[in-house]
Formats: structure tokens, C-alpha cells, sequence
């Protein structure tokens, strides 16, 4: 590894920035080890916008649309916007729903899978056996020829979704009276608006110059091994959330009664290997989805809406964990997801071959 | 020249179209309120709903109260049934249950009622508002947990022991926090 690099540095910073910000979130308002989490935010946005109906779940997190204008400013600033999409749109927007129904039922993404165990939460070690497997099995089927179709150039669709999160800004700061606030319930902790705003702007921005994706991380150090600069970002995500978790006190190393938690194992290792083996296919997890967004990707921008939708639909049919455990749909969901995964592996090998 | 003239025309349409967004945008102050089913203004009707309920609640459950005041836990009990036979799965029913049954030092059962409460309605959990009991949980996990913990631990082929320490942790865990 060349540590002379100026890339590998900025990686280091994203990760260092994701581990700081994703706890002092929670220090700052946020959730309990959900300072950061894509899939809970998402879920958070989806009910405020009335697209789903758990009075508990409903506020339109700044932190999303810091992530996707973040990107989308540091992407124009050094030109690097391109307008760009037309691969496999239906497949990926399906994957962004099951992507939802993974990170539901192991309740949090990638992101909040490492703030978890690394507050403690050894529920999580299951999750990261999951997410490595499931890149690992995203790998393997990629390496015999399961590819979705390159994406094209394509003027204005890249605009879309930096623009729809735009509109979201402006939702945010108008309040206008068909956005819904949860009175209770987790949706009720939030940082100040402003200062989740900044920090997903700062992470949005640093994450477009990175390339800093957790899957992408854990996809290129099973590819590359220490010579991947994701690997230190990954790393360094992890040491800074520890550091912040230990100095702010909120480390506790046990199995049993830690928050947004359950104990179905088997459960979790099956949502974050779903998480990851689509993460594979479509080209990063539900933050870097949500980065590539911002930068033009319309590809990335559908996986966007769909994991929106798969939002809305894990809370309102029953399929998102609770601390009391996996529901039935949960499970029939996360299987379904395996069922879509092997199709679209299969439908796109012959694809290639044929 | 067509082609200029085109493009000239759709950009003087989209910022003629971007202006007139957001001139009614601006000059909505109110006007649009009158126009409005009342139905629209979802944040108010939960509200309303909530305070209702609470309402109502203290309403039907007041004799299982008068009675817990008056130090007659047996007879809250059975005062409880009989609101139970209207109202059956109601998670205040459960929660009420659980307070009485710790106070009689049934420490097993009362989690378990506070156990079905919170999966029915997590609202027992805030920090604040009418049905908050978000201290009595802490209590009494700090208590199960102190008492039942050493029990289960020189037991472990108890399995109704092993159940409530589960149940513990799940009430733990909830107390905890987290995103659900």
C-alpha cells in the first residue's frame, strides 16, 4: 500500500468522519447506535412523507438529504457529475427494496451494523459473518458471469433524484402540513436539524471523494487484500467509532438487552448476507447507493427510490425486527430477497453467456 | 434556427413554470387552509387520537385505580377482569396488571404484562406523557435482573425461570432504545 497516496488519506478521513459522526449523532439526539442508518432513516422519511403508517417512525431525516446534496455539490465542484443510467432499471429497483427488507430484519444497514458492534453489541458479530458472506457469494456469482448491463450516458436523468432530494430541503425547512412527526417513539430522537444537515453534507461530499462504501470495503479486501484503500477506510470508520464510543460512554460489551437489537442469529446473518450479496451485484451498499445518486447515477437514484418504497413497505406489512425478534413476514421477506437474488443471478448469467 | 428558437422557448417555460411554483408557494399564507378537508391535517388528528385515548383509558380503568389507592391489589384484579371482558388485549389492561402483580411480589408475572403491554403499544416507554411508565419498567428490570438473574443462573434446567430472564432482557432492551 502506497502511503504517500493522497486518495488513501482521503479515504482515511471518510472513515474516520463516518465513525466521529455516527456517534456523535447519537450523542446529539439521535438513536441509540443509530446515529447513522441508512435503512432507519429511510424508514423515518418514508413515514413522514405518509407513505407508511408506524405513528413512531415518521421524521424526514436531514442526515439522507445531506448524503445525496453532499455529493451531488462535491461531484459538480470537481466535475465529476456525470449523467449516467439505463442498467437493468426494474432489477435495481427492486434490489433496493429487498436491500430494505435485509437491512429491516437485521434492524439497521452496513453503516450501523459496524456503529452497533462497535458500541458493544455482540447481536451484531452474527450481521458480519452475514454481510462478508453475502459479498463473498456476490463475488463468487459475479466472478461466473452475473453482471447487470453497463449503465450509458444519459443527459438530465441524473438529476432527478439530487433534485427530488432538493425538494426534501425544502419539505424540511417549510413544513408543509402533509409531512408527518412522530410524537413518539424513535423517530422523536433527532439531532438538531441543522447540525444532522451539515454532518450529512460533510459525509455526502467526503464519501463522493472516497468512494467510501462498507461493502465496497469488505468486496475489495476479499479481492485485493491490504493493498485496498477501502480496507483503511473501513478501519478506520470502525477505530473512530470505537474511540467515540468509549470516550462518550457508550460502549457496553454484552449479548443480551442492547438497543434496536434482537437474538435471531440465524435472522441477522440472513438479512446482511442478502444486504451484502445485492450490495455486490448493484455496485455498493444503501449509503454509497445514495452517494452515487447524488453524483448522477440515475441507476443508483432508482435503487434510491426503491429502497424507499421498500421503507415504507417493511413497516407497514409487518416485515421490519423488532427487540422482540423476527416477525413471520420478515423472514418470508428475507427469503423472497434470496429468491430474487438467485433469478436475477440467473437471468443475467444467461444474459451474458448468451 | 427552429431548433434555438425551441430551446429558447422550453427554458422561458421551465423558468416561467419554476417562478409561478414558487409564487403560489409563497403567497399560500392560509388561503389554503379554507380549501382543505380536515381530515388533511393528519398531525392534529393524532394528536386528538391520543389524548382521547388516554382519556378514555383513565376513564375505564379508574375503578382498578380506586381500588389500587385504596391498598385492595386483589380487588383491583378482579375489577380488572371485568374491564378485561370489554376490552380484551388492551396493552393499558396489561400494564395496570403488571404494577398490581409487582406489588403483590409476583415478579415473573408482572414482567410478563409489562412484556405483552410494550409489544401492543411502545408508548409506556416515553419519557414523558400521560401513559409513561418508563421509570416502573426500569425498576423493575433493575429489581428482575438483581433477583431472578442469581436464581436462573444456580437453576438453568428451570425453564419458566429462563423465560422472564428472557422477557427481562427484552424489556432491556427496549428501555435501551434503538430504532423501532
Amino acid at each position: 500500500m502506497n502511503f504517500r497516496d493522497r486518495h488513501l488519506w482521503i479515504v482515511i478521513l471518510a472513515g474516520l468522519s463516518l465513525g466521529a459522526l455516527g456517534v456523535l449523532l447519537s450523542v446529539w439526539g439521535n438513536p441509540q447506535n443509530s446515529g447513522i442508518c441508512v435503512s432507519c432513516f429511510l424508514e423515518n422519511s418514508a413515514g413522514a412523507l405518509g407513505l407508511h403508517d408506524n405513528p413512531r417512525m415518521q421524521y424526514l431525516r436531514p442526515e439522507l438529504i445531506g448524503f445525496v446534496l453532499g455529493s451531488m455539490g462535491c461531484s459538480a465542484l470537481f466535475r465529476e457529475f456525470r449523467s449516467r443510467g439505463g442498467s437493468a432499471p426494474l432489477l435495481r429497483l427492486f434490489s433496493g427494496v429487498f436491500l430494505m427488507v435485509g437491512c429491516a430484519v437485521f434492524i439497521g444497514c452496513p453503516i450501523k451494523l459496524f456503529l452497533r458492534l462497535t458500541a458493544g453489541d455482540l447481536t451484531a458479530v452474527a450481521g458480519v459473518f452475514g454481510l462478508v458472506g453475502g459479498v463473498w457469494a456476490g463475488l463468487k456469482t459475479m466472478a461466473r458471469g452475473v453482471q447487470l448491463t453497463p449503465a450509458q450516458a444519459q443527459k438530465g436523468s441524473g438529476l432527478l433524484i439530487p433534485g427530488l432530494f432538493a425538494l426534501l430541503l425544502v419539505f424540511l425547512v417549510t413544513r408543509p402540513v402533509f409531512l408527518l412527526f412522530s410524537a413518539s417513539g424513535s423517530a422523536t430522537q433527532h439531532a438538531p436539524w441543522l447540525l444532522a444537515l451539515a454532518a450529512g453534507l460533510g459525509l455526502g461530499a467526503l464519501a463522493q471523494r472516497s468512494r467510501l462504501c462498507v461493502t465496497g470495503g469488505v468486496r475489495d479486501t476479499l479481492l485485493l487484500g491490504h493493498r485496498s484503500p477501502l480496507l483503511y477506510g473501513l478501519l478506520a470508520f470502525v477505530l473512530s467509532a470505537v474511540v467515540f464510543n468509549l470516550v462518550t460512554g457508550r460502549f457496553n460489551l454484552a449479548l443480551y438487552g442492547q438497543p434496536g437489537a434482537h437474538l435471531n442469529h440465524l435472522w441477522s446473518f440472513l438479512g446482511m448476507a442478502l444486504v451484502g450479496w445485492l450490495s455486490v451485484l448493484i455496485g455498493g451498499c444503501p449509503f454509497r447507493q445514495l452517494v452515487k445518486a447524488g453524483e448522477g447515477d440515475a441507476d443508483a437514484g432508482l435503487v434510491a427510490v426503491g429502497m424507499l418504497i421498500g421503507a415504507a413497505l417493511v413497516q407497514s406489512w409487518g416485515i421490519a425486527a423488532t427487540a422482540a425478534g423476527v416477525p413471520l413476514y420478515g423472514k418470508v421477506a428475507v427469503l423472497a430477497g434470496f429468491i430474487f437474488v438467485f433469478g436475477l443471478s440467473l437471468v443475467q448469467r444467461e444474459q451474458v453467456c448468451g | 434556427m427552429l431548433k434555438l428558437s425551441l430551446t429558447s422557448l422550453l427554458w422561458t417555460l421551465l423558468i416561467v413554470a419554476t417562478a409561478a411554483m414558487a409564487t403560489l408557494l409563497l403567497d399560500a399564507s392560509g388561503e389554503d387552509t379554507q380549501l382543505r378537508p380536515a381530515s388533511f391535517n393528519k398531525a392534529m388528528e393524532r394528536d386528538l387520537a391520543f389524548q382521547a385515548r388516554a382519556a378514555f383509558l383513565q376513564k375505564i380503568y379508574a375503578p382498578v385505580e380506586a381500588q389500587l389507592k385504596a391498598g385492595n391489589p386483589q380487588s383491583a384484579l378482579l375489577k380488572l377482569d371485568e374491564v378485561g371482558r370489554n376490552y380484551p388485549g388492551e396493552a393499558h389492561g396489561f400494564i395496570l396488571r403488571g404494577e398490581i402483580l409487582r406489588g403483590m411480589g409476583v415478579l415473573d408475572q408482572a414482567i410478563a404484562n409489562y412484556v405483552r403491554a410494550l409489544k401492543l403499544d411502545g408508548d409506556y416507554l416515553e419519557e414523558a406523557g400521560p401513559l409513561s411508565r418508563r421509570t416502573e419498567i426500569r425498576q423493575l428490570v433493575d429489581q428482575g435482573l438483581s433477583e431472578l438473574t442469581p436464581r436462573a443462573r444456580s437453576n438453568p434446567d428451570n425453564r419458566s425461570l429462563a423465560t422472564t430472564i428472557r422477557e427481562l432482557h427484552y424489556l432491556q432492551s427496549r428501555l435501551a432504545g434503538g430504532c423501532e
